[in-house]
């Protein structure tokens, strides 16, 4: 790691060399805009022909570029037809460059490498960073929510969390289902450490004879982030800021205090049996009022601030682009708040006619105030009886009210008395050289890295708060977590045309080791210290407990070959091919695996026979094949380990009592396990019509993940009690089959008029073809649901992770019903009658039926852009439809829990109240037992994003030298249409278990003003 | 010129490109990454101080949430007429469901048992598969093997009372087919029970150094081994084990009988076997007992208790009037205990229980209340109690008597006027008065439930609550588990 700081530093010293000569040159100015909407096209390359000379367009669309006479300009631009422009001294140029032409000319970005469109037989997504950067949201993932054809963000809203992505469904299972994230060749699992502004393009490969190219890790496909690096020209500085608030929003209301005093009355008095004394209750409901609303209290507008500064410029021999960026957010529950810093680095230095070497980087430096991950559940469940502050300036203590148990906690003091904070250090990035052998022959060697840092403080004072909230000893715990990664890569490229017949091959070798290791450190009665390690943040002299769980050790090593050839005849018929050999240490001693894909397309459109018509601009057909793998398994899956953690095996013997460590297996022997691969097919069509006005994309996809690796529970007297908590193995077949829709309207309807709307849609259907564990179906989903109770059923020809219990048909009314139904030995007035499916006479647990699917059949978005003279307006919808959510939250109940407004007002508290809804006593074991009353529809339809923006008119702005200023309001998840009575229907969640809501995180809109300047 | 030089660079390029590929090719060892820290199964059980660890961590199990809180007092104390669920009566209603005898098998203390006392099974298990192997000290790899065995047979009959017929696993399991076992009737479990108990006492030593209290005896395996005999009615074995106990010449009624449960006489003259509690500074998550917190009184902070499985006034009548053992036994709330704690009078409850409460004093915050309790398995006055039934069943009213003549004079604590001498001699009449005297001697001590459904009184003793004869003898089986057996086990009948 040390040569890489040596290399960057010498790259930064190059930086600083500037040699400009452009002595006998003409300055040539001009503008670029798109030639349909009229659009100006920020970020265009306008190169000298003939030379490697040249700049791109700044925010206006326009470019300053020294020339020599009679040069010819190069203007390329991702998504356009390139044009030749010769150069005159005739004052400004106006160019308009037309996306229209050809489409499939445009450019790709694939796997190790770059495509035109035309040639690409797959499926694949980009998306401009411009586009993400226009998103206020902090991680550049969640600003992809609608924005691509059957991709799916889920965003759990719980801080600091990272949204799940799944790409054409749920195919894989184990553990992270996100797919490979390659940042500048390097591979990572997540990219929350990317500021949105330094992202250039991100394209999603969906299909797998795109992604199978990355073998092993392609399973839930990958996705290609190019960062921005400097283009040749004069230095441009750029800046952009914006400020704002996040707003909870859909809140769900809770019951008042006296509604709440109302209910656990009537709880106390369905409980009380048999009655052994006189239970506490609440003597007159009404006299508490409305009682504390403890979200009120507790959550606030936060305020928000995202600043970004990049300086952006090169010559002819080097460029380099520097940013740094700075996020400041409060978090919605008071006390919380997060601060991060970015600063990303590309350099590009040629060395010689044949020898480029490059670098880029991106440093992050996060910290936060956390917040106790108990308070959302806290402010959900705190006793509305209970007063913040009593007059005496004492906290409400839950205690006094006789509350249990259930919510024996003041959120105020939880909040006050968390001292948590969490610092983040990391540093990405990657150093190439590349060389060319022969003209047609390159080779490329990049050496890449991530080095992270995570350390976790959290202190506790001596205090005292109410009964159940209080330390009479302080003290200190640490953790620490380290990453190091390092992934190194090889490729030969070859790229030859001869004739009508084109050919790109590929020869690659890449090795990778990743590791990462943590450690506790505990100690009480001691000072806080704000800083040090795990071992100087205590005095001298101090007992401090070191834990090194042995489970959260990581090492993983890979090594792997791969070679493809694209082959293309007279732009009209296309072949792809690839294959990766990946040896992968999860796997070891069997570690290898073959990844082969195959594709081919069709351009019908530059058939002889398809000139004359005047229908399609363009029309291309397209079929891929391919097999992709999963490596994302526990360290070596099949080794049997051995537990020591001391907080679960210490004995204690002899008198006086002693410790005593120990160690063994709880563990059952894994079977032997193999490669989970996915094999996918893809058919799809793309072009456009009416003058390119309307292009469309439509994609059928197959994609059979075989020999799935996750754990499933097993039965309980294996004894097996062991972290993964089940055995792990090949469990299952999955199929994700669908279809996926894009349209993307552009119109420029006068010079100062213009837009575009792009819906896009994608259908999905799962289902479970196989379930390997001698067809037993898999029962899963007991995490945050009441008595642990199973809650999903994976089954033969279902969806994976289907809910399953009990069909709820009404409520008991009267003990007469209640003595002549099935239910008769457990029940009563108020309780779930469960339909007898089987019709034996009888409710029991064979009367589950499937009660609803967890994975979404539809994902939608609709993207529009408008123009209005100097005004822009953005707007993204986004929605999920037929998707069922499962609300736990409800039945999962201890005791004197406050409810829902919702629950309040439709209880059954006697004969003839409710049918639909059950008593008080939901929370016993047959009211919370999986069944249908918990499962609703969790389709919803949301305003993604809108946005409005004014570019001041470039006259003024260049008066200032400024070359262009543009303001602008977002809002940001503004309007959320659901029928779902929690807080979101956007529920995350491991596969088995998702949909599954034991969230009570409140959603929030963010609202910004913001400013892009640029120098 | 142009040529040669074109041959130098593809040389160069290529030949530095295929180094690369045979140089990391062709290390193999690349792909053989272990992580450091991580101990794998082939580099243990090699040596003694292997198989010592195991046996820590077996005892280590026993301390847990599942063997003495929640789920123990659903299924081993809360269906009797000794207890009431406690608390507020909103707090954990499902515990009501215990004590009225109308459970269905998804509450969740019934799945917390039972995984509670097969992973304490397989801690046995690993040890008593693996250690054989192992070289080390002869005599000490018998006495660990006898101490697996002891904790295996004592985890069974906690099963076998909970739930009948269960699944007997006496292997670590190798391989899938091994999973999924079906119930084993009750007969061959307590015969396996039998053989464990047998090996265990030919081996364990009566005593242990200091260092190594806590470990489990011959005594204890006897003791054990006589009540696994009374519940079977085997009535001669029942006397021959509890006098093998006695014979021992180490155990003797301690003379203070409140005293006896405190934190201050920890693993006393009268303790046979007890699971080992301690506050231990610095390492919170492993002072994990909650058999205290959960009974504790509620309402009086800091120590604030959960109040959960109180004295009932049924247990409290049984008590015979000056009955000192009564006030070792019932806290009584807007009262001190003996050892001076005032009990808030706002507490929901009458009543807490005595023998599982550790002065206020003691509690430290950041852990949990009561955690330095540990909890007596077995007690003398038990050995005693059995050896007097089983005599007593046998035709020697003499002996039975003696027994219960020293209880009860222990209880008298040098009073004259209290507790009479039982004289009876007519077999029905003494069988009376031995279960009297059980129900109060052993009161609160998570007996009264099994010892009832045993002796054939379920229906008679706990019907008011709910108790259903060919139902209630047994709980249901634990409804995730005859999901994850997929057919494999069939449940109780009547659930």
């Amino acid at each position: 790691m040390k040569r890489i700081f040596t290399i960057s530093g010498f790259i930064l010293l190059c930086f600083f060399f500037v040699n400009s000569a452009f002595a006998q040159n003409i300055t040539v100015k001009g503008k670029i805009t798109d030639a349909t909407t009229g659009e100006t096209l920020v970020g265009v390359t306008v190169a000298i022909q003939g030379t490697d000379n040249g700049t791109q367009t700044d925010a206006n669309g326009a470019f300053t570029l020294s020339v020599p006479p009679k040069a010819t300009l190069l203007i390329s631009y991702v998504g356009y037809t390139s044009q030749h422009v010769a150069v005159s001294n005739a004052g400004p140029i106006l160019i308009k460059l037309a996306a229209s032409a050809n489409e499939l000319q445009q450019v790709v970005v694939i796997g190790y490498g770059t495509q035109r469109k035309v040639d690409n037989t797959g499926s694949v997504a980009t998306v401009k960073g411009a586009d993400l950067a226009k998103q206020s949201s902090t991680d550049p993932l969640s600003a992809l929510e609608g924005k691509v054809a059957g991709v799916e963000i889920i965003n759990s809203g719980q801080p600091g969390a990272s949204p799940t992505i799944n790409i054409r469904g749920v195919g894989t299972i184990y553990g992270n289902v996100k797919p490979l994230f390659v940042v500048d060749g390097v591979w990572y699992d997540d990219i929350s450490f990317l500021n949105n502004n330094d992202i250039e393009s991100l394209t999603i490969l969906k299909d797998a004879s795109s992604t199978a190219i990355y073998g092993i890790r392609a399973a839930s496909g990958v996705v290609l982030i190019t960062t921005k690096r400097g283009k040749t020209g004069k230095p441009v500085i750029s800046l952009n800021s914006y400020f704002g608030w996040q707003s909870v929003t859909n809140q769900v209301k809770m019951a008042n205090a006296t509604e709440y005093a109302t209910a656990i009355n009537e709880l106390t008095a369905l409980s009380n049996t048999p009655a052994d004394y006189n239970p506490p209750v609440f003597a007159n409901p009404s006299s508490y009022g409305t009682g504390t609303n403890w979200y009120n209290q507790i959550l606030r507008n936060a305020p928000v601030t995202n600043n970004e500064i990049s300086l952006r410029g090169g010559t002819d021999k080097y460029t380099y682009d520097y940013s740094f960026g700075y996020i400041n957010q409060d978090g919605i529950v008071k006390t919380n708040d997060y601060e991060k810093y970015t600063f990303h680095l590309a350099n590009d230095f040629k060395v010689t006619k044949n020898l480029k070497l490059g670098i880029s980087a991106n440093i992050l430096s996060s910290n936060s105030r956390d917040v106790n991950g108990q308070i959302f559940h806290q402010l959900y469940t705190a006793a509305p009886v209970v007063p913040v502050y009593y007059a005496n300036g004492k906290y409400g203590d839950p205690a006094d009210y006789n509350v249990g148990s259930g919510a024996n906690y003041n959120p105020q003091a939880t909040i006050d008395f968390f001292n948590q904070h969490s610092k983040n250090k990391r540093f990405t990035g990657s150093v190439y050289g590349e060389y060319n052998i022969l003209p047609d022959l390159k080779f490329r060697t990049s050496f890449g890295g991530d080095l992270a840092q995570a350390e976790v403080r959290n202190y506790s004072p001596v205090y005292f708060a109410t009964g159940g909230q209080q330390s009479n000893i302080s003290s200190l715990s640490l953790n620490h977590t380290e990453t190091r990664n390092w992934i190194w890569e090889n490729t030969l490229t070859y790229d030859k045309t001869i004739g009508k017949h084109k050919i790109t091959g590929l020869l690659g070798y890449s090795s990778q080791r990743n590791e990462g290791s943590y450690g506790e450190a505990f100690a009480d009665s001691v000072a806080y210290a704000k800083s040090g390690n795990l071992r100087t943040s205590y005095p001298t002299g101090t007992n401090v407990t070191y834990t090194y769980p042995t489970a959260s050790q990581l090492l993983t090593t890979e090594v792997s070959q791969f070679a493809r050839v694209n082959y293309s005849y007279d732009d009209r018929y296309l072949l792809n091919a690839s294959i990766r050999h990946d040896g992968a240490s999860e796997f070891y001693p069997h570690p290898y695996g073959w990844f082969p894909s195959v594709g081919a397309g069709w351009v019908v459109t530059n058939e002889s026979f398809m000139k004359g018509q005047h229908i399609f601009d363009n029309l291309k057909l397209r079929a891929s094949y391919g097999i992709v793998g999963n490596a994302v398994v526990p360290i070596n899956p099949t080794t049997l380990t051995v537990t020591n953690d001391p907080s679960s095996y210490t004995a204690i013997f002899g008198n006086p009592q002693t410790t005593n460590a120990g160690a063994s297996i709880n563990t059952v022997v894994p079977p032997t396990i193999t490669w989970e691969k996915a094999e996918a097919t893809d058919f799809g069509i793309e072009g456009s019509i009416l003058n390119n006005k309307l292009s469309f994309e439509a994609d059928y996809y197959n994609r059979l993940t075989k020999n799935a690796i996750f754990n499933i529970p097993i039965p309980g007297s294996t004894g097996e009690n062991g972290p993964n908590g089940g055995i792990l193995g090949n469990q299952a077949d999955i199929r994700n089959r669908g279809f996926e829709f894009s349209l993307t309207w552009k119109q420029q309807v006068n010079s100062d008029v213009s837009y575009s709307i792009s819906p896009n849609l994608g259908i999905n259907n799962n289902e479970v073809t196989k379930v390997l564990s001698g067809n037993n179906p898999i029962y899963s989903g007991g995490a945050g649901i009441a008595n642990g109770a199973l809650a999903t059923r994976t089954v033969q020809g279902q969806p994976i992770g289907e809910f399953y219990g009990y069909k709820v048909i009404g409520i008991f009314q009267t003990a007469e019903q209640v003595a002549k139904s099935p239910q008769a030995a457990s029940a009563k007035p108020g309780d779930f009658i469960y339909q007898d499916t089987n019709g034996d006479g009888q409710i029991s647990t064979t009367d589950r039926v499937n009660l609803g699917n967890p994975n979404a059949k539809y994902g939608y978005g609709v993207n529009m852009f408008l123009k209005v003279k100097n005004f822009d307006f953005t707007v993204d919808l986004q929605g999920r439809a037929d998707v069922s959510v499962f609300n736990s939250n409800l039945g999962y109940r201890f005791g004197n829990e406050n409810i829902t407004q919702d629950f309040y007002d439709n209880r059954w508290h006697g004969a003839g109240t409710s049918n639909t809804y059950p008593s008080m006593n939901i929370g016993s074991t047959l009211n919370s037992a999986p069944n249908s009353f918990y499962v609703s529809s969790g389709a919803y339809f949301r305003v993604r994003n809108a946005q409005l923006g004014y570019t001041l008119p470039s006259a003024i702005t260049r008066r200032w030298n400024i070359q262009s200023i543009r303001f602008f309001a977002n809002a940001q998840n503004a309007i959320n249409v659901f029928g779902y009575k929690g807080f979101s229907p956007e529920i995350g969640g491991s596969v088995l278990n998702q949909g599954i809501d034991s969230n009570v995180y409140p959603l929030y809109a963010t609202y910004n003003f913001g400013v892009n300047v640029t120098f | 010129m142009k040529n040669r030089k074109y041959y130098i660079q593809n040389a160069i390029g290529l030949s530095m490109i295929a180094a690369l590929f045979v140089s990391q090719g062709c290390k193999k060892s690349f792909l053989d990454a272990t992580p450091g820290k991580t101990t794998t199964v082939t580099q243990f059980w090699k040596t003694s101080a292997d198989a010592t660890s195991a046996i820590n961590a077996m005892y280590a199990d026993m301390h847990g949430y599942n063997d003495t809180a929640f789920p123990s007092i659903a299924l081993e104390s809360m269906g009797s007429d000794d207890v009431t669920k406690g608390s507020v009566p909103t707090d954990a209603s499902y515990m009501n469901e215990y004590h009225t005898f109308s459970v269905t098998a998804g509450e969740g203390q019934l799945e917390g048992f039972w995984l509670g006392m097969y992973n304490n099974i397989n801690f046995a298990n690993q040890i008593l598969d693996n250690i054989p192997a192992i070289s080390m000290d002869a005599s000490l790899k018998a006495r660990y093997l006898a101490e697996a065995q002891f904790v295996r047979a004592y985890d069974y009959f906690r099963l076998v009372n909970a739930f009948g017929d269960v699944p007997l696993r006496i292997h670590v399991p190798k391989s899938a087919s091994d999973y999924n076992l079906a119930r084993t009737p009750k007969t061959q479990v307590y015969a396996q029970i039998e053989t464990d108990l047998t090996a265990a006492a030919s081996v364990l030593p009566a005593t242990y150094s200091s260092a190594d209290i806590g470990h489990v005896t011959k005594g204890a395996a006897l003791a054990l081994h006589a009540k696994v005999a009374l519940y079977q009615k085997k009535w001669s074995d029942a006397v021959t084990y509890t006098n093998a106990v006695t014979a021992l010449g180490i155990y003797s009624l301690f003379p203070d009988y409140e005293k006896m449960f405190r934190t201050t006489n920890k693993n006393n003259v009268e303790s046979i076997f007890e699971i080992q509690c301690m506050l231990i500074p610095n390492n919170p998550a492993a002072s994990n007992s909650q058999y205290s917190q959960v009974q504790m009184p509620r309402g009086t902070e800091p120590a604030t208790g959960w109040g959960f499985n109180d004295p009932s006034p049924s247990l409290i009548a049984e008590f015979e009037a000056g009955d000192p053992r009564l006030r070792g036994t019932v806290i009584y709330t807007g009262q001190a205990t003996p050892e001076g704690d005032v009990i808030d009078a706002s507490a929901p409850n009458p009543y807490y229980n005595l023998k599982s409460y550790v002065p206020f004093s003691l509690y430290v915050s950041g852990f949990n209340q009561g955690c330095q309790q540990d909890k007596i398995v077995i007690r003398y006055a038990e050995v005693l109690l059995i050896n007097a039934e089983a005599n007593n069943e046998s035709g020697n009213s003499a002996a039975a008597l003696a027994d219960i003549e020293l209880i009860r004079a222990r209880a008298r604590e040098g009073s004259t006027t209290i507790l009479p001498k039982v004289t009876t001699t007519d077999q029905a009449g003494l069988r009376t008065a031995i279960y009297h005297e059980r129900r109060v001697e052993l009161g609160m001590e998570f007996d009264r439930h099994a010892d009832v459904i045993r002796t054939g009184r379920g229906a008679s003793v706990f019907g008011s609550l709910g108790f259903v004869a060919g139902k209630s003898e047994v709980w249901p089986i634990p409804q995730t588990e005859i999901d994850l057996g997929a057919g494999t086990l069939v449940q109780n009948p009547g659930y």
